[in-house]
């Protein structure tokens, strides 16, 4: 197919031209109104007249040929010929008689842009009035592309198929990197769950996935040459990540536009390695916060205790082992190496850490020789390193920054909202957000400690906040709300790369993996997308409700399991469970 | 001879927390000297009395015990002995005819011996036991091939009659094979009573054979109704799992839907719940979805009574929930009947009189006992007199106050049933749901407080399953509490959600409701529950339920390793 077709090209920019004149003279409509909705919503969305036209029985997209784009595209043009959608809401949209819908053609400017941070992932889409001109979608970069052809899939529904017609779009993230944390290792989830969770993920115009693979309770890769890790490190034989299972979620993130980031932390939450090499792991399989210690004393901030010894040598030979092979299979630049929570006490029960401490050596010091020696390893590979934002910000044990480049380091913060967000900006450093208290899904679910007295207090006792440390429960509308520049200036905010949402599994599995992301990760999909305010800079996240109503229902329909935000009478009443107090 | 052995055996009783395989509920007497395993002989058969529901109960547990080959999380320490193959159980009933109604004796008595060369049996009253019993024996099979924990005596009996799980199947709909697996769910863990809150003010899913026009107008579409042939499925599947299902029509509050068949007998019908102009004890509704049936109108007894007939008739069991809950002054206000009583020194209280004496007396001469939300009595506002309530024919159903409730519902001579949502109930936690609610749009470090649900926090299986439900209470008090019901209200919940908010949090009050949360020696044995809990919350989830986690498996592999040993301070 020539995509460069110049008639295609004429008739787009004519059918443009024509949807652009008519914006002059009727007013934009906002969104809000429009019949059927795009999640996120689109930068811009032209739609001056909403109708809808037929899709042809022999509807086609043309695209140029790529190795992922293609796939991506077949499977656009099965869903979009079958899926069928029926919306909640009936849309209120006449079926012009004008001629079907019989092609979409895919321009793409430049397809050899690979998926890295920051790729571009704009688009435009116009779809004509009638079938008798292509719609045309536009993208400098097949991913963009992509993001135009899900755009696409959510206009179409009905049976037969219908489209809207008569718009444009024109379309671009606020925010370069968005993405979701899952920890696979405090409980595993199958490869189908992180595939799902890829698909829903490129449903939301989400990029990343952020993959802990592993943490002090398991240890699920299997890697060629360090496979005893997970071989003894693992929860068992069929709960492991293979070679082939790892491959198949990089290339089935590929498919969707997701880049796939390998979190192995350390050199903290790495009890599960002393399966396979006790000696280089300090205080591993203690009690987690003996009877006899205060809780700076502790030796985990909760069950599974374990820290890699950075004085002794064995440590750097595993893990340069465990780096190299890790960023052999995740081909992605960003690579994301931990350093949370290095608790002190675990440390001190080592030998030869306490001689280095004798010595007046302290445990900031040996956290710097750590990364000193790993850190230079990993940049090696051409990869830029993620820590966690305690290696600079922790109040005990931290690194200076001059031992980590700003131009190969990026900080991820989970502490103080705003507040540890602008001190890692203003230290220089870019950052993903991920604040406790806006952005971690398992909040407010209660305690996962075994016998726990808390929840046997005579009745008339406060039950305080259910006691999860993080509580209460992040509504969509937390998350939504969360401006992750809140209090900085422009030069700041630049430095603000995007945010994830975080799923830690301590009470969490395959069972739960649906419900407890989405739509609560959609409501972040399009806050970092187009924003979570209005073109009069006021929140909207009340319009947005029924927005995203209808699209967690379109989810289920897909396959999420999205779990719902009101009733369904809510949906057919609008407005009708608003507050006005 | 078997039994008499086990308990002249002069070891001394082990307290099942140290069994290598356990049963959920906790049975009341576990006896198991000498913890061994036998092979289930692949013709291994039960023989038992006819029955229609215990024979098809028979065959799939049947099924179940050979081909589940359930692989516990921490493996059994069992020594498989030599001993022959366990080729039969032999279940004995005392009275085949007793029906499927609240009080049955579910007790049982299990026996499985050492060696297969002799039969295991199982002994009960009645079949609904002999059920209780073929789950116990279940939960005791596993590995591949089979093999069956022996040398062991069971009797077992619940604390509590009454054990239950309310679904709320009005604000969000659940399809029939949702309420099916539920059923299957609480059968695994022994609740008997599925207390089906079919209809609300959101919608009328139910469809009725005389009053067809309440679903066709009022449930939410075509394909989210619930037909004559679906109720007829639930409640005979419900009979094959011994759980019994007791309908809720709410009423006269809770009715907005009705108001689409028929709006002359709803007041407030389709207003906003809670205008701009009017304080909170103002309200129409407490949350969105408005609607009261009209006590003074004479039609709404002609379709309350069709209501109640069709419902009497499709389901058979002996309570009927006839809410009461929730009854709101100013809904009732609106309408001109209404304000005309009103202003003859009538009061809000007088017209619940009516509606409760036009309406009660017909749903029990259909040989019924009511269940009432325990509002129709303690509301503040809007009561009735406990003259119109006779205690024979009237329970009482508590959600507020916890223990401060129960013991007013049965000071005043009431059965209770025990739903107090600061323990009870499944959706707390969980955020609001009102659609432009500017809480969760607060500056960055503003308090969030208790996350804007009213019945925060998340109530955690520890929590329901600590929970006394005679707290507080005399002997005499307490015999009047029949039992408890975990509720999960569906404003933010469906068929995505069901099996993660229910279970196992549900387990841990059935539990608590059939051999109680202490130990032999009276102490909370919530500790010792975290590890069963975990081994059945697996097995559940390979049977098809999907039952959330409780904890890292990282725990189930490190006993103890994720205890606290440091005292709570609040």
């Amino acid at each position: 197919m020539d995509y460069r077709n110049p008639s295609v090209s004429f008739f787009s920019i004519l059918t443009i031209i024509f949807i652009l004149c008519s914006i002059v003279i009727i007013p934009q409509i906002s969104a809000v109104e429009y019949p059927i909705n795009v999640w996120p919503k689109p930068t811009t969305f032209l739609w001056p007249n909403p109708i809808a036209i037929l899709l042809a029985g022999n509807f086609t997209i043309s695209a140029p040929n790529h190795r992922y784009l293609t796939p991506a595209v077949n499977r656009y043009l099965r869903q979009v010929l079958t899926e069928h959608h029926l919306p909640l809401v009936n849309p209120p949209l006449n079926l012009t008689s004008a001629s079907q819908l019989n092609t979409l053609t895919v321009i793409v400017a430049d397809v050899t842009s690979p998926l890295t941070h920051g790729v571009n992932e704009s688009y435009t889409i116009t779809i004509p009035y009638s079938g008798s001109t292509n719609a045309i979608l536009t993208a400098e970069t097949v991913w963009g592309a992509m993001r135009g052809l899900e755009t696409f899939s959510q206009l179409v529904y009905s049976n037969p198929s219908r489209v809207a017609s008569g718009l444009y779009i024109s379309d671009v993230p606020l925010f370069v990197h968005r993405g979701i944390m899952l920890d696979t290792s405090r409980n595993y989830y199958g490869v189908n769950d992180l595939l799902r969770l890829i698909k829903a993920m490129s449903m939301n115009k989400l990029n990343v996935f952020h993959w802990h693979i592993t943490d002090s309770h398991s240890f699920p890769i299997v890697l060629p040459s360090e496979p005893e890790l997970a071989g003894k490190g693992a929860y068992g034989e069929s709960m492991r990540y293979t070679v082939a299972d790892v491959k198949n979620v990089v290339e089935f993130g590929m498919e969707y536009g997701v880049r796939v980031v390998p979190e192995i932390d350390m050199p903290a939450h790495t009890g599960s390695w002393a399966e396979a090499y006790p000696e280089i792991v300090t205080c591993a399989n203690m009690f987690w916060w003996p009877a006899e210690s205060q809780w700076p004393d502790r030796l985990a901030s909760e069950p599974g205790t374990g820290q890699l010894n950075p004085l002794h040598p064995k440590t750097y030979q595993v893990v340069k082992n465990v780096v190299h092979d890790v960023a052999t299979m995740f081909r992605d630049e960003l690579y994301h190496a931990g350093a949370d929570e290095v608790v002190p006490n675990c440390w001190k029960t080592d030998p030869s850490i306490q001689t280095f401490l004798s010595k007046n050596g302290t445990l900031s010091q040996i956290l710097e020789i750590f990364v000193n020696t790993t850190l230079p390893y990993i940049l090696s590979l051409n990869r830029t390193v993620v820590y966690w934002e305690d290696v600079l910000l922790d109040a005990n044990i931290q690194v200076s920054p001059s031992i980590l480049p700003p131009e190969n380091v990026i900080l991820q913060t989970w502490n103080n909202g705003p507040n540890n967000t602008k001190k890692i900006v203003d230290s220089g450093y870019r950052v993903i957000v991920s604040s406790s208290d806006y952005y971690y899904l398992d909040c407010g679910h209660g305690d996962f400690i075994g016998n726990n007295s808390k929840y046997n207090q005579p009745p008339g006792s406060p039950q305080d906040d259910g006691g999860s440390w993080c509580g209460p429960f992040k509504t969509w509308q937390t998350i939504y709300n969360y401006d992750i520049t809140y209090g900085l200036n422009e030069a700041e905010s630049k430095l603000v790369l995007g945010g994830e949402v975080a799923l830690w599994s301590e009470q969490a599995d395959s069972t739960v993996m649906d419900p407890r992301i989405w739509p609560r990760a959609s409501a972040m999909g399009e806050a970092l997308w187009s924003g979570n305010r209005d073109e009069m800079g006021n929140s909207r996240y009340a319009e947005a409700t029924d927005r995203l109503n209808e699209w967690r229902y379109r989810m289920v329909t897909r396959g999420i399991y999205a779990e719902p935000i009101q009733p369904l009478w809510c949906v057919k009443n609008p407005g009708m469970c608003n507050t006005v107090h | 001879m078997f039994t008499i052995f086990l308990l002249c055996s002069t070891i001394p009783e082990i307290s099942a927390v140290g069994y290598p395989i356990n049963v959920w509920p906790k049975p009341t007497t576990f006896l198991w000297t000498r913890p061994q395993a036998i092979l289930l002989s692949p013709n291994f058969t039960f023989s038992h009395p006819n029955h229609p529901y215990l024979t098809a109960a028979v065959n799939r547990y049947l099924r179940q015990v050979l081909t589940e080959h359930h692989d516990p999380l921490v493996k059994p320490r069992l020594n498989l002995t030599s001993a022959l193959p366990l080729s039969s159980l032999i279940i004995t009933i005392t009275d085949v005819t007793s029906p499927l109604t609240h009080g049955v004796n579910e007790s049982y008595t299990l026996t499985i011996p050492s060696s297969g060369s002799s039969n295991a049996t199982l002994s009960a009253h009645t079949v609904w036991g002999a059920l209780r019993g073929l789950e116990t024996f279940s939960q005791l099979v596993y590995s591949k091939p089979s093999i069956v924990a022996s040398g062991l005596y069971i009797s077992d009996v619940p604390l509590f009659m009454h054990r239950g799980v309310v679904l709320d199947t009005s604000r969000n709909y659940y399809p029939v094979e949702d309420l099916l697996r539920l059923i299957k769910a609480m059968s695994m863990n022994k609740l008997n009573v599925f207390h089906w809150h079919i209809t609300d003010s959101h919608s009328f899913p139910l469809v009725l054979p005389l009053e067809p026009e309440l679903a066709g107008k009022g449930a939410y579409g075509e394909e989210m109704k619930y037909t004559a042939e679906d109720v007829k499925q639930v409640v005979e599947f419900g009979m094959e799992y011994g759980v019994r299902i007791v309908p809720e029509i709410d009423m006269p509050a809770h009715t907005g839907s009705w108001a689409e068949a028929y709006p002359e007998i709803v007041t407030c019908a389709n207003m906003f719940w809670w205008p701009a102009e009017v304080k909170w004890a103002d309200r129409f509704a407490s949350e969105p979805g408005t609607g009261q049936l009209n006590p003074l109108n004479p039609k709404t007894y002609e379709v309350v009574k069709n209501v109640i007939n069709d419902v009497a008739t499709m389901f058979p069991d002996s309570f009927y929930h006839a809410g009461a809950d929730e009854i709101l002054p100013n809904c009732w206000k609106v309408d001109p009947l209404i304000q005309t009583f009103l202003s003859k020194n009538g009061t809000l209280s007088q017209i619940l009189e009516m509606f409760v004496n036009s309406t009660l007396p017909h749903i029990t001469s259909l040989n019924r006992t009511v269940v009432y939300w325990e509002d129709v009595l303690l509301d503040s506002s809007i009561k009735v007199s406990p003259s119109v309530l006779p205690p024979e024919n009237v329970i009482l159903h508590t959600w507020n106050n916890g223990p401060n409730n129960i013991k007013k519902v049965v000071e005043s001579g009431y059965r209770v049933i025990v739903s107090s949502s600061d323990f009870y109930y499944l959706d707390c936690g969980h955020g609001g749901f009102l659609g432009n609610d500017s809480q969760y749009d607060q500056p960055p470090g503003t308090d969030p407080g208790n996350g804007g649900s009213w019945c925060e926090p998340f109530k955690t299986w520890q929590t329901i399953y600590n929970y006394d439900i005679t707290y507080g209470l005399n002997e005499t008090e307490s015999k009047l509490v029949l039992g408890g019901e975990v509720a999960l209200w569906s404003e933010q919940a469906d068929s995505t959600v069901m099996d993660p908010r229910i279970w196992p949090r549900a387990s841990a009050m059935a539990e608590a409701l059939w051999s109680g949360n202490r130990d032999e020696t009276g102490k909370n044995r919530y500790a010792e529950a975290t590890d069963r809990l975990n081994e059945w919350r697996y097995r559940m989830v390979t049977r098809g339920i999907g039952a959330e986690p409780i904890q890292p498996l990282w725990c189930v592999k490190n006993p103890g390793m994720c205890n606290t040993v440091h005292p709570f301070v609040s």
